[in-house]
């Protein structure tokens, strides 16, 4: 599978694909804002992309993935921290057309406010084809407290249990580079 | 080693009393069941000595080893080594098992835990409780089975090394084997550490045929109704709790 790695820091980016083989995006982004459009332009191909970042300033995510031919598949991940009173907006569309069959278009969109920043989700399923296996999720919050009381009820501190939680959220991928995103694990730490 | 005085416990934010001026003295080495029918506050009370945060204490005391923890934050009661195996252990994507039992680990003894050892014991554990060693590697709790989150409780006891243990309905979700396998596990840390003692929250006297209680208590209506002994929980299998003057 091939796999792509794209850091953002601190800028406004846009990015366009066309997805001809089964790929893996890993989009690490630092107070940053993206455009980023997909076209699944080839049959039986499979697009995971891991959306992963850090907010410190109103910034937006717009992510659209076009499903252009039968059996093609994609799982959308996205994953921010909102760390101030910054406002963080996604919006996230999944489109299958009426002439593609047969397709999967998942989407997954969590923001974990650590303060009082204001977020917004919107996901958007958009299928114009009967035959589509399509889901999306959405969370808006802080850690759950039911996961905090779990870790602290084996003696880990409040903020050794946010800082775990909070390694697992951003890197949320087995199969990570660590040494291709330094820069964003750095990061983390200094949240 | 666990005294609870006069405990009263509402749930957080509403007027609902669960523990109604409960009293219960357990003593080191002593393997105490609360029984009771469903709703009589069985999970509260183990949730209430672990300082859960839906509950509240209205008044009363917990005394762990001549300390009040009443008021103590969750993790410093696991320090002091309070153990709660859950009912239903919570599932958290993107920290492995294997990190969170070395921070875990960590955390309550201040000093680094070896990798090699670590993964040395974790072979040997794993194997004991019945569990593959690479999901050691996995989320926590993430996937597993509702037999597996159980024995993955037992793993953490066992490498956390608690001197109270709450087992909070561990007989739930279990089949027979595993049940045993998991009750094998407990025993034999009671057998390495004598002065544990035990607290099981129970519906069934099923577990009660692996570990051996000293004391079965009857909970209802938020207060300890009854206590005897192993016989006790004998009869309520067999006649039920109306027979021994509880309507439930």
């Amino acid at each position: 599978m091939k796999t792509l790695y794209v850091i953002d820091n601190n800028e406004k980016t846009n990015y366009k694909y066309n997805i001809e083989e089964d790929t893996i995006i890993y989009h690490f982004s630092i107070n940053s804002s993206s455009d980023v459009s997909i076209d699944m332009s080839k049959e039986d191909v499979t697009l995971y992309y891991y959306y992963n970042n850090i907010n410190y300033d109103d910034n937006y995510f717009n992510i659209k993935v076009n499903h252009l031919v039968d059996n093609t598949h994609s799982e959308v991940f996205n994953h921010g921290v909102n760390v101030k009173t910054n406002k963080l907006k996604y919006n996230v569309d999944g489109v299958v057309i009426k002439s593609a069959n047969k397709c999967i278009c998942n989407q997954d969109n969590q923001i974990i406010n650590m303060t009082d920043g204001k977020s917004t989700i919107c996901p958007n399923l958009l299928i114009d084809n009967y035959d589509v296996d399509s889901n999306h999720a959405a969370y808006i919050g802080k850690f759950k407290d039911e996961v905090l009381f779990y870790m602290m009820s084996r003696g880990i501190s409040l903020e050794v249990a946010n800082r775990l939680l909070l390694n697992g959220f951003l890197l949320n991928s087995d199969s990570l580079d660590m040494g291709k995103i330094e820069e964003f694990v750095n990061e983390i730490e200094r949240i | 080693m666990l005294k609870l005085e006069n405990l009263s416990v509402k749930v957080k934010d509403t007027d609902n009393l669960i523990l109604d001026n409960l009293n219960l003295n357990i003593n080191n080495s002593e393997v105490h069941v609360i029984m009771g029918p469903n709703g009589t506050g069985k999970s509260t009370l183990s949730k209430a000595i672990m300082g859960h945060y839906k509950f509240d204490v209205v008044s009363g005391n917990i005394i762990f080893n001549d300390e009040d923890i009443t008021n103590l934050e969750v993790n410093e009661r696991a320090k002091k080594g309070i153990f709660l195996c859950m009912q239903d252990p919570t599932v958290i994507e993107g920290v492995t098992n294997s990190e969170f039992l070395r921070t875990a680990r960590s955390e309550i003894t201040g000093e680094k835990v070896n990798l090699f050892k670590f993964i040395k014991d974790m072979e040997s554990s794993m194997k004991d409780v019945g569990l593959d060693s690479s999901m050691l590697h996995r989320s926590l709790n993430s996937g597993f089975s509702g037999g597996e989150k159980k024995k993955n409780e037992v793993l953490q006891l066992k490498f956390l090394q608690p001197k109270f243990i709450i087992l909070d309905e561990l007989d739930s979700g279990l089949d027979v084997d595993s049940l045993r396998i998991a009750c094998e596990n407990i025993n034999n840390y009671i057998k390495e550490n004598p002065e544990t003692s035990v607290l099981i929250i129970t519906h069934y006297p099923r577990i009660l045929e692996y570990i051996k209680p000293d004391y079965v208590h009857i909970l209802m209506d938020g207060k300890i109704q009854k206590t005897g002994d192993y016989s006790l929980a004998e009869q309520i299998e067999k006649d039920g709790y109306k027979m021994i003057g509880i309507d439930a």
